[in-house]
């Protein structure tokens, strides 16, 4: 970086930013503190915190235009001072955390509006709106802190807060292995991110992200790779992406709300933020950039591939998740503009996948939480207004012309294009494929599930709508994903710079423009109409046997046998060895050292007879030892 | 070994008084260790005090050796042995140590301290020669003590008062037992008590002594030749006797 | 002859003498005020003693200065240490209080009634506790702050005698659980009464190794100030044996407090045989004034011979560590494992202290601050735990403990995570602190131990967290009681201060490194 970056300090209304963050961790306090005795009002208190936290963005966001570089930094307190090491509590408010900010607290706000309804009838929803409060509270500070330690407090807030969510109906084991699974996926992610911020420590002595953007060009183009690969790790495994995404589609064990604020719209973006922000690191190293735009192109198509062969209606929403969250990798790895693209599909991603999984909680909410799309067929008539906010998600994600997705997903196919070389035409004919593949199995998902004949379970009599609590909110964000592509792209883009690279003159796509944006429009409605054709009349009621392909993707292309293979195998092998050759006998040798501390621990317990005057022998002998070393080491009988 | 730090200004009177009463204070001390009775070991550990009071005065310190004397061995030890005498001198715990290597490891570590630090000092201050001795008597022991006693150490002389407070109103706490006034009864009142109706005012009944059984647990047999439950204690169950046990056994005559 | 009665600054001595005027007050509470009254009017005194003193030592917190005849330092650290002492007191004194968790609180009324006997039984649900233990405790603070600040070695003697003895006879007063009780105090005051011996046959040697050394002209020759001894370590044609001698002997009696290995022995069994209130004081406390006056000893008066004692106490505090760590892991009462954690604390204290540089004192005290708060709220909450018998401590009573009262449950495992030194919890920044500082200081072998052992420790608190949320509650798990007002504000204050020292620690890094700075 040429040019030295410094946020001006924050003063006026600004300077009260923290309370973006304060107001939902106190709400979610207050609610969590209580217990049983918030039940009344809880819910009320969550969504009005929410509330206010994007009222308070908006004003804050107004306020940003007049500041220089559009960026201030407010540094609330000293963290830890010990010897050279220094980190400091500091927030950090530019277009980029803006953005974050309105989409968590906006989109946030309608879906604890609609979880209102949704969890009615939970007895323990008070507990369930302070574990959401938590987490808008770790998901702000994450966008919100100036170094990357505030941030990995966020990112450990946030994973803290899934957790507790995805596993919220704890009784059930689903629920419970779905929970622990995407902590431990989600540890190997952080773990990543951990050494990477240590490295930084090592190496720059600073974690704030001025000093780090400002450091990098002095540093090695290995460093610069070691960093870089350690924070995508930690951005794959928050994000979901290759090679740790088998832990998203499973959280969806978690209460719908959840799955579309936190699996949808924002936490599962966090890694988007993190590459987005670190551009200075990303944008030094261009293997690492071809690295990140690998991740995104691979997983965008195992998303979509899984995502067809999936009949669990959320699961299929998770997958085409993954394989969005795929698209915002490949953008952001492109670098240059496209980081700004990848940002802009994010929001609106943001919106239109909330919209969806609302709606698919609202059929399931019909439905006597049936989640099995081959159980569904013919809603569009009982449930009007989940079938048209349904639709209108449905029209964005697959890009419809038009509606938002069209607006944001097509500039980064086109960005791909411009790559130098044939890898122009690897990725761009990647992100092709998948605007093709997301049609039809979008459409599948749609087509099975409003349209077609009745294949309702014989308990369902009158599936029936939803109560207006939960309709509002669909609406608004209905609204939300058909327009807001459109009316976002061109001057968020701009308005995203100075936090992202400026777009400087970008080379021509190896197609044109039109040529691409054709073959995109022409992939898309083939899937479109392949789809409708193909389920028009329903499907099968059970699995039906199916080809290679079919069955791999059923299997979630075999990435959880994989990890069984090459991870669980070996190590229960390694376990079963270890316990061999220790009972063969090779006494004290390959003790694991947990056994050998317990052993230790038992034996040494002994000691401690209870008797006073054995207590008294081992403190004389002790002394005995003490004197003597002391007297040693002063005699010079030790050197 | 204080001794030996004085060995170059050491009179023949100080050597001989050393050499007869060391030996004397060691075999206190080992006495007091393993005398199994009390009494015993508290009279060994007297000799041993008094042969360091005598070691004090001989070494130009005459207050600390009087205050080792007329303190130690002839107040506290004297109220040792009082309540010694009150509690009891045949209360005795059992010797029998239980802890397997006990003994031989403290009679090892011991002598392993013992012979460490007795090393220690000796190789110090064998080549030392004491000074400060004059100095510090110069205006008289005890006004040199005083002398420190008011000046440096003057807060910690005042502090140990904390140490006083705190012994008595810990032995208060440990051993006194407070009874309320209302609990209290006069004489009058134990006399009306003792003659109310219902209660037998007259000594119980002893417990009955047979050729069979003399437990407490049996009752006596009163002139009538009833037996009474009165002579068992109230927490003892009575002892049913046997009838063979009841049947006269020929010896009235 | 005359004798010039020494100067005596009685501004910056104020907090102590407060605390003792105090402590005597109480005494006469106890023979003068009815018995109903008595708890109510302790309390207040005490308290109030406390504040008092905390104000006055803020208001001289610039002193720096030798005071009554150089028997007294007033300087950074000891009033840093004093403060943290009164602070933690309070906390104490609180739990000392409570009386709505049980009948008459937590105290016993009459010791002296044999245990298991009728009257026993009686007293046992209903007398009111004794209130001696305020007196008690008081003398016991003045005995701990005079500890901090002595600067001979027989002020520090008698402090250390002033602040045991209340601790021997607290520990006998038990409500509950009273043959135990009585056990743990006899066997505290018996290896106290040895230990004790120990610091004062070593202050007899470095007595006869300053010999004829002057700290400065016109003072006397010879003595046990700091002072003189600094000076001897350098002049003095003795053998150096004897300082060394001395040295070790004093440092075993200041280790015993410090429940450092392998004089810890009588840690385990008086924590869990004493009141829980008391252990938490002791825990608290007495940590602070033992490492208080560690540390004075180390880098006032031997500060010289650090090359030489540096390798044999590290060696100490390695095998505190691995003793607290690898012990805790077998334990079944939760007393005892609190106390086998406090033994390893002990031994990343030491590391702190071994820092030898200015970071490890001001590292060490903020270490003792925190661990403190924390510590005391660890026993405030075992506190609530009870079933009809009082205290349920064993471990396997606490399994599903979570699912029974959540917000206790989730305030023990806040308290247990800072214990294991997870981040944004003082454990974390005062492990850092101590482990930074003893980098910096070029101790990396005591750093590689402790952070070894701090994993090793991990464990048994992770075991009790899971005891209390994964398992299922059964017909044994005891119920949490409904803290009284004192001990909620205990726990409110040790909770609140393990998170903001855990998130917001500067000011107090600030202040203990500006205090960080002993005087001569």
């Amino acid at each position: 970086m040429e040019q030295t970056i410094e946020y001006a300090h924050a003063t006026g209304v600004l300077g009260s930013v923290w309370l973006l963050i304060a107001i939902p961790l106190v709400s979610s306090a207050v609610i969590l503190l209580l217990g049983r005795r918030s039940a009344k009002f809880a819910h009320w208190l969550g969504t009005a915190a929410i509330g206010a936290g994007f009222v308070l963005t908006l004003i804050y966001f107004f306020s940003l235009r007049d500041q220089p570089n559009r960026a201030v930094e407010r540094n609330l307190w000293e963290f830890i001072s010990v010897g050279n090491l220094k980190v400091d509590i500091g927030l950090l408010f530019d277009p980029l955390s803006a953005v974050f900010c309105l989409l968590i607290t906006g989109v946030g706000f309608l879906i604890h509006l609609y979880a209102v309804g949704y969890m009615a009838h939970d007895e323990r929803r008070h507990t369930f709106f302070g574990y959401f409060n938590l987490f808008a509270a770790a998901m702000l500070l994450l966008v919100l802190g100036n170094n990357y330690v505030m941030l990995y407090l966020g990112w450990e807030g946030v994973g803290l807060a899934s957790y507790l969510l995805i596993s919220f109906w704890y009784t059930r084991p689903s629920a419970a292995t779905a929970g622990k699974k995407a902590f431990l996926m989600n540890r190997v992610g952080d773990a990543g991110l951990v050494i990477a911020i240590f490295t930084m420590f090592a190496y720059l002595g600073s974690t704030n992200y001025a000093d780090v953007f400002n450091g990098v060009g002095g540093l090695s183009s290995t460093v610069v790779l070691l960093m870089g690969l350690l924070l995508l790790l930690g951005a794959t495994g928050k994000s979901g992406q290759f090679p740790l995404q088998a832990w998203l589609p499973d959280a969806m064990e978690g209460p719908t709300p959840v799955s579309a604020l936190i699996h949808a719209a924002t936490m599962v973006t966090a890694g988007v933020y993190l590459i987005a922000r670190s551009n200075a690191i990303f944008s030094a190293n261009e293997v690492l950039q071809t690295v990140v735009v690998s991740v995104g192109a691979l997983t965008l198509l195992i998303g979509c591939i899984i995502g067809a062969a999936k009949d669990d209606i959320k699961r299929v929403l998770a997958w085409s998740t993954v394989s969005q969250i795929g698209y915002m990798f490949l953008g952001v790895g492109l670098g240059g503009g496209a980081y700004a693209l990848a940002i802009i599909h994010l929001l609106a991603h943001g919106f239109f996948k909330a919209n969806m999984f609302l709606g698919a909680g609202s059929v399931m909410h019909g439905m006597k939480d049936q989640v099995d799309i081959r159980r569904f067929g013919g809603l569009w008539k009982l449930m009007p207004w989940t079938f048209g906010t349904f639709t209108a998600g449905w029209l964005a994600i697959v890009g419809f012309p038009g509606f938002s997705g069209f607006f944001t997903k097509e500039p980064i196919i086109v960005a791909a294009f411009e790559r130098e070389g044939w890898t122009a035409w690897l990725y761009g004919w990647a992100a092709l494929l998948g605007a093709g593949l997301t049609a039809f199995y979008m459409t599948r998902l749609w087509v099975l599930t409003f349209l077609g004949p009745k294949r309702w379970t014989e308990d369902i009599e009158h599936p029936h709508e939803s109560p207006p609590i939960m309709v509002g909110p669909l609406v608004l964000l209905a609204i939300g994903s058909a327009i807001a592509g459109g009316l976002m792209a061109s001057p968020v883009a701009k308005w995203l710079e100075p936090p992202l690279p400026h777009e400087a003159g970008h080379p021509e796509p190896v197609m044109s423009h039109g040529v691409i944006t054709t073959l995109s429009l022409v992939l898309t409605f083939a899937g479109i109409g392949l789809a409708y054709l193909l389920f028009r009349r329903g499907t099968a009621l059970v699995e039906q046997p199916a080809g290679v392909v079919v069955t791999a993707a059923r299997r979630n292309l075999y990435a959880d046998a994989f990890n069984e293979i090459v991870f669980e195998k070996p190590g229960i092998f390694l376990t079963r060895a270890l316990v061999f050759l220790d009972n063969r006998g090779i006494d004290g040798a390959v003790n694991g050292l947990a056994a050998a501390v317990g052993g230790g621990s038992g034996r040494l317990r002994r000691l401690q007879t209870g008797f006073v005057r054995s207590y008294a022998m081992s403190m004389m002998a002790g002394a005995l030892v003490v004197v003597a070393a002391f007297v040693a080491v002063q005699m010079g009988w030790l050197s | 070994m204080t001794n030996i730090a004085l060995a170059a200004t050491v009179t023949t009177g100080e050597a001989v008084t050393f050499w007869i009463l060391a030996p004397l204070a060691l075999l206190g001390a080992i006495g007091m260790v393993v005398a199994r009775n009390a009494v015993h070991s508290a009279l060994w550990l007297v000799l041993t005090m008094l042969c360091l009071g005598v070691f004090y005065v001989v070494q130009a310190g005459p207050f600390i050796g009087m205050v080792q004397i007329i303190v130690y061995t002839g107040a506290i030890m004297m109220l040792f042995l009082f309540v010694l005498m009150l509690v009891g001198r045949d209360a005795s715990d059992s010797l029998i140590e239980t802890l397997r290597g006990q003994r031989v490891a403290a009679v090892l570590v011991g002598l392993g301290f013992a012979g460490l630090v007795g090393t220690l000092v000796a190789r110090a201050v064998g080549d030392t020669t004491a000074v400060g001795l004059e100095a510090a008597n110069q205006n008289g022991n005890v006004q040199g003590i005083a002398a420190l006693l008011f000046t440096n150490y003057v807060f910690a002389f005042e502090a140990t008062s904390a140490l006083l407070i705190t012994a008595a109103v810990g032995a208060m706490v440990l051993a006194h037992i407070h009874k309320p006034k209302s609990e209290r009864l006069g004489q009058p009142e134990t006399m009306r008590l003792r003659f109310r109706p219902g209660n037998y005012p007259a000594p119980k009944p002893g417990p009955g002594v047979y050729a069979t059984s003399d437990s407490v647990a049996t009752p006596g047999r009163l002139p009538d030749g009833t037996l009474t439950q009165r002579s068992v204690p109230e927490i003892l169950p009575t002892r049913e006797l046997s009838p063979r046990e009841t049947a006269p056994k020929g010896t009235e005559k | 002859m005359t004798i010039k009665f020494p100067d005596i600054d009685y501004a910056a001595i104020a907090p102590l003498l407060i605390m003792f005027g105090v402590a005597a007050l109480g005494v006469l509470v106890e023979a003068f005020v009815p018995k109903r009254a008595r708890h109510l009017t302790q309390l207040v005194l005490a308290l109030a003693g406390l504040v008092a003193a905390l104000v006055v030592l803020v208001t001289q917190a610039e002193t720096r200065v030798v005071t009554a005849g150089g028997a007294i330092a007033v300087d950074g650290p000891a009033l840093f240490l004093q403060g943290s002492i009164i602070v933690l007191a309070i906390m104490a004194v609180l739990l000392i209080g409570e009386r709505s968790l049980e009948k008459g609180g937590p105290f016993v009324a009459q010791a002296a009634i044999t245990v298991g006997s009728e009257d026993d039984r009686r007293q046992a649900a209903r007398a009111d506790g004794a209130t001696e233990v305020y007196p008690l405790a008081t003398f016991a603070i003045f005995g701990m702050m005079l500890f901090v600040s002595a600067n001979d070695l027989l002020t520090m003697f008698i402090a250390l005698e002033v602040l045991s003895l209340p601790l021997y006879l607290m520990c006998a007063l038990a409500r509950r659980r009273r043959l135990v009780s009585q056990e743990a105090a006899l066997k505290y005051f018996m290896l106290g009464a040895y230990a004790s011996a120990f610091f004062l046959f070593g202050v007899a040697l470095v007595y006869g190794f300053t010999a004829s050394v002057q700290a400065a002209p016109g003072r006397m020759a010879g003595g046990v100030d700091f002072a003189t001894i600094h000076a001897a370590a350098t002049q003095s044609p003795a053998n150096r044996a004897l300082l060394f001698g001395g040295l070790a002997m004093i440092a075993i009696g200041l280790l015993f407090k410090a429940a450092a290995a392998p004089f810890h022995v009588w840690t385990p069994d008086v924590y869990q045989g004493a009141p829980t209130a008391v252990t938490g004081f002791m825990a608290a406390c007495t940590k602070v004034a033992a490492f208080g006056a560690l540390l004075r000893v180390l880098y006032v008066a031997f500060d010289g011979a650090r090359w030489d004692f540096t390798p044999v106490l590290g060696a100490i505090a390695i095998l505190t560590m691995l003793v607290g760590a690898v012990l805790s892991v077998t334990q079944t009462d939760l007393k005892r494992l609190l106390a086998y954690s406090s033994i390893a604390n002990a031994g990343y204290l030491l590391v702190g202290v071994l820092a030898g540089v200015r970071e490890g004192i001001s590292s060490t005290m903020f270490y003792l601050v925190a661990y403190g708060f924390t510590v005391i709220a660890a026993f405030a909450v075992v506190t609530l735990v009870r079933d009809a018998d009082g205290e349920a401590t064993h471990l396997s009573r606490w399994a599903g403990l979570g699912r029974r009262s959540p917000v206790f449950a989730g305030v023990f495992t806040f308290i247990l995570l800072a214990f294991a030194g997870i981040p944004l919890t003082s454990g974390f920044i005062s492990k850092f602190a101590v482990f930074g500082a003893a980098l910096d200081g070029g101790q990396t072998w005591l750093v590689i131990a402790g952070v070894i052992t701090s994993m090793v420790l991990a464990f048994p608190y992770l075991r009790v967290v899971v005891m209390m949320w994964l398992s299922e509650p059964g017909e044994s798990t005891p119920t949490i009681a409904v803290p009284g007002a004192l001990t909620a504000a205990a726990l409110v204050i040790g909770v609140a201060a393990t998170l903001v020292l855990g998130v917001a620690p500067a000011p107090l890094l600030n202040l203990s490194d500006t205090a960080g700075q002993f005087i001569r």
